[in-house]
């Protein structure tokens, strides 16, 4: 270890393991005083702990946990105060060709908080913490990136109102990185997702330029910009402050619905009934049998699952509650039985992963082969989705080498539109290879036929979590004739290519990381 | 010294009980996602017998496992481990065999191989069938220990191996002779390899063969079912007292109720 502490304050404790990495440590250095041109010591934290932490996110939780990461370690981690410093801070990585990773709850699952740079600084939102206004007569609030969903939902309960915006991530995920991702909560059915939710922000772009898109209930004024911004992962630019819709809250006419059914296709097909026919649910959901079987280990029964929360006004709730009731008759046939209601409220009441969890798993990783499992996300039409499914289902169990290993291999659909739905594949294995080769050997192959089968039928192959760092070969088939437009703004906004290196779009040099 | 030490590893493989769930509201188990897995005792012994031969690359080292098979996934990657050799005793005639059958057929074909020491559990997680490896040492003439939680690597060079037994009281190392039967327990600590990621996709089933009746030298009358002396008059799941269930909410009231339940039963 090399321990410097040159530049007044500072202690630079990057580790150093060779000397062809003296270099490195140099331009590291020479880092460290640019960013004290605009920042004082305090806001500049090179801890080893801390830096090594922010090289990947959860995408490789099992080689972080078990220190075996593969990735540079970025030069510093830094906490601007305000957007005038983010400006300053971008225009001098611009000036300077250092790589930038925008920060706020660290709940990516995708590699997008990977680190693929040597000289890179992760800009966190740790200060930007302030809810700057709650106005419940035009509904909506106004947040700095760095505040906690939980925190303005808690700040909104007590007055009537909720945020609608409930990921699993809820107790952890801070505003700048739902909206820099996409992110969508478990009653989207009925609330949307963050896209929906969001009327108007403040974002900087690499040359430090600073941007407001205001807060009108709607506009017309040319294509809508604030897709420039939301869902940009922080590629283009690095969103400040953003202004949400609030809903009001009527906790006391939730109703819940439960049922076991024969067939992840009868899921499906009540789903679409009750969505096609104009009605919301909050929560309408279909699980697998072999994923029911994790959640419902109480009630499935080795079946598949169904479940439905309805929410809103009374009126509202009652006439969605019938249609449900009518969805299920139509398609009784494939269904086995009710169950109780109570058991889906307790199970949704538990649900969200709080820090304690994350922390839970991560201690837990290093004692033991194995973790909580993967995700991968797709959506597809009513139509496509089923087929999606088995074909996945069909593609592993006949190809991948490695499928006597799989603990679990499930899936559910959980977020349903007037034109289709989501399949959030579920999995998990034993894990008989070393630490670093985990990805390689278990999730990156069933990630792939997922991908693959997506988009073969014209599906997305990234329904929320982004497309993060590993699904970044896919990009281009994902938007087909439309990527023109992507690298178009990247081209634009973040010509020097500072901004999140490898997320999104693919990069040769970043490919090492992936194999 | 022996230049060549030559060791077999009889492993099973068994349900994994910890995947096992329950369904409260209708009080039986849920048996239609359990997977297979190497018992953790074998794995034990596996795990040393792999440490031996990496200190001394001269050893020989053959898994032997009596299994239906769907284990030949299982069994291909302990081959991936770079364990010489393995067997696996499969033939419908072998279903039904009661630990005293199941012995005949492993002695059986045990006998047919050149060995210096056999390592394997203790203890079976899938049922009490920890007696088998006693019953082998009576079948093929061996000295037997069990319970063993640490073997001196050296000693078993010098075919005489000094194995750690922990009692309740105390703990007690015993010298064997070879041929033996060495028996591991969990509590040992000896860890599985990782499989190299290049080895992952090289295929070892050239080193993997399939052992029926037919190369024993055993009659079918004493093995399987007919040759079992124990026999099942009945199976079925035990009965558990039905329940009644309250559900609380994580809130205050929730939280109330917990503790005045834990309460009155003592717990707090």
């Amino acid at each position: 270890m090399i321990s410097f502490s040159i530049y007044h304050d500072i202690e630079f404790t990057k580790t150093v393991s060779a000397v062809e990495n003296w270099e490195e440590c140099v331009k590291n250095q020479e880092i460290i005083a640019l960013l004290q041109e605009v920042l004082t010591p305090d806001q500049i934290n090179t801890k080893e702990e801390d830096l090594y932490d922010a090289s990947a996110d959860r995408y490789k939780k099992y080689a972080k946990a078990r220190h075996v990461l593969d990735v540079p370690m970025p030069t510093a981690i830094v906490y601007p105060k305000n957007t005038e410093e983010i400006s300053r801070l971008l225009r001098l990585c611009n000036t300077h060709q250092i790589n930038v990773i925008p920060r706020a709850g660290k709940t990516a699952t995708e590699g997008g908080l990977e680190n693929w740079k040597d000289e890179t600084i992760i800009l966190d939102a740790l200060h930007l913490s302030h809810i700057i206004n709650i106005d419940t007569y035009n509904m909506q609030a106004t947040v700095q990136a760095g505040v906690p969903l939980q925190m303005l939902e808690d700040e909104l309960r007590p007055l009537g109102f909720t945020t609608g915006h409930s990921p699993q991530s809820k107790p952890v995920a801070k505003y700048g990185g739902l909206v820099a991702t996409r992110s969508i909560g478990q009653f989207s059915t009925y609330y949307g997702a963050i896209e929906d939710m969001v009327v108007g922000l403040e974002c900087v772009f690499p040359d430090g330029q600073i941007c407001r898109i205001k807060n009108v209930p709607r506009r017309s004024g040319g294509p809508d910009i604030r897709h420039i911004a939301i869902g940009n992962e922080g590629t283009l630019c690095y969103i400040t402050e953003v202004t949400v819709k609030i809903f009001t809250f009527y906790p006391e006419n939730n109703r819940f619905y439960g049922y076991l059914i024969k067939d992840v296709d009868t899921g499906i097909k009540v789903l679409r009934e009750v969505v096609v026919n104009g009605f919301f649910p909050s929560v309408a959901r279909t699980y697998s049998e072999e994923d029911a079987a994790q959640h419902f280990y109480h009630f499935h029964r080795g079946k598949c699952v169904l479940l439905f929360m309805a929410e809103g006004p009374k009126g509202i709730v009652d006439a969605t509650c019938e249609a449900i009731e009518r969805a299920v008759e139509l398609h009784k046939d494939g269904i086995i039985e009710q169950v109780d209601s109570a058991l889906i409220e307790n199970w949704f009441n538990n649900l969200n992963w709080s820090q304690q969890d994350i922390d839970d798993e991560f201690e837990g990783m290093k004692e033991h082969d194995a973790h909580s499992g993967f995700t991968t996300e797709i959506s597809a039409d009513w139509e496509t989705i089923p087929k999606i499914y088995h074909n996945v289902m069909k593609r592993i169990k006949e190809e991948y080498p490695r499928a006597h290993d799989l603990t679990m291999l499930g899936g559910h659909s959980s977020h349903s539109y007037i034109n289709g739905t989501n399949m959030y594949f579920v999995y998990n294995y034993d894990i008989h290879c070393a630490p670093q080769d985990e990805m390689r050997v278990y999730h990156h192959p069933l990630q792939k036929i997922i991908v693959e089968e997506t988009l073969k039928l014209g599906g997305s192959m990234c329904h929320h979590h982004g497309i993060g760092k590993y699904r970044n070969e896919w990009t281009r088939s994902e938007h087909g004739s439309a990527y023109y437009m992507l690298e178009k703004l990247k081209q634009a906004f973040d010509p020097n290519g500072i901004m999140n290196f490898g997320t999104i779009y693919y990069q040769e040099e970043g490919h090492k990381f992936q194999q | 010294m022996k230049e060549e030490l030559r060791l077999v590893c009889l492993v099973k493989f068994v349900p994994d009980v910890d995947a096992f769930s329950y369904d409260f509201a209708h009080n039986q188990l849920n048996r239609n996602y359990v997977r297979m897995i190497l018992n953790p005792d074998d794995a034990c012994a596996l795990a040393f017998a792999l440490q031996v031969k990496k200190t001394y690359p001269s050893t020989r080292l053959e898994v032997v496992t009596m299994a239906p098979r769907s284990v030949e996934h299982h069994m291909l990657d302990l081959l991936r481990l770079h364990v010489d050799g393995g067997y696996m005793l499969t033939d419908p005639l072998f279903a039904g065999s009661d630990t005293y059958a199941t012995t005949t057929i492993l002695s059986s074909f045990l006998s047919q191989l050149s060995y210096d020491c056999i390592l394997t559990g203790t203890r079976s997680l899938d049922g009490a069938t920890s007696h088998v490896p006693s019953q082998l040492a009576e079948a093929l003439g061996l000295d037997h220990m069990q319970d063993i939680s640490r073997i001196d690597l050296e000693s078993i060079k010098r075919q005489r191996p000094e194995c750690t037994v922990e009692y309740e009281e105390e703990t007690v190392t015993y010298a064997m002779d070879m041929p033996a039967i060495l028996s591991l327990t969990r509590t040992s600590g000896y860890k599985l390899p990782y499989i190299a990621y290049e080895d992952f996709e090289k295929d070892v089933s050239d080193r993997l063969t399939f052992i029926t009746h037919e190369q024993l030298e055993c009659s079918p009358a004493a093995i399987g079912f007919s040759g079992s002396l124990t026999h099942v008059v009945d199976t079925f799941a035990q009965e558990h007292e039905r329940r009644n269930r309250t559900i609380v909410q994580s809130d205050e009231a929730g939280i109330e109720y917990v503790y005045a339940f834990l309460k009155k039963r003592g717990y707090m």
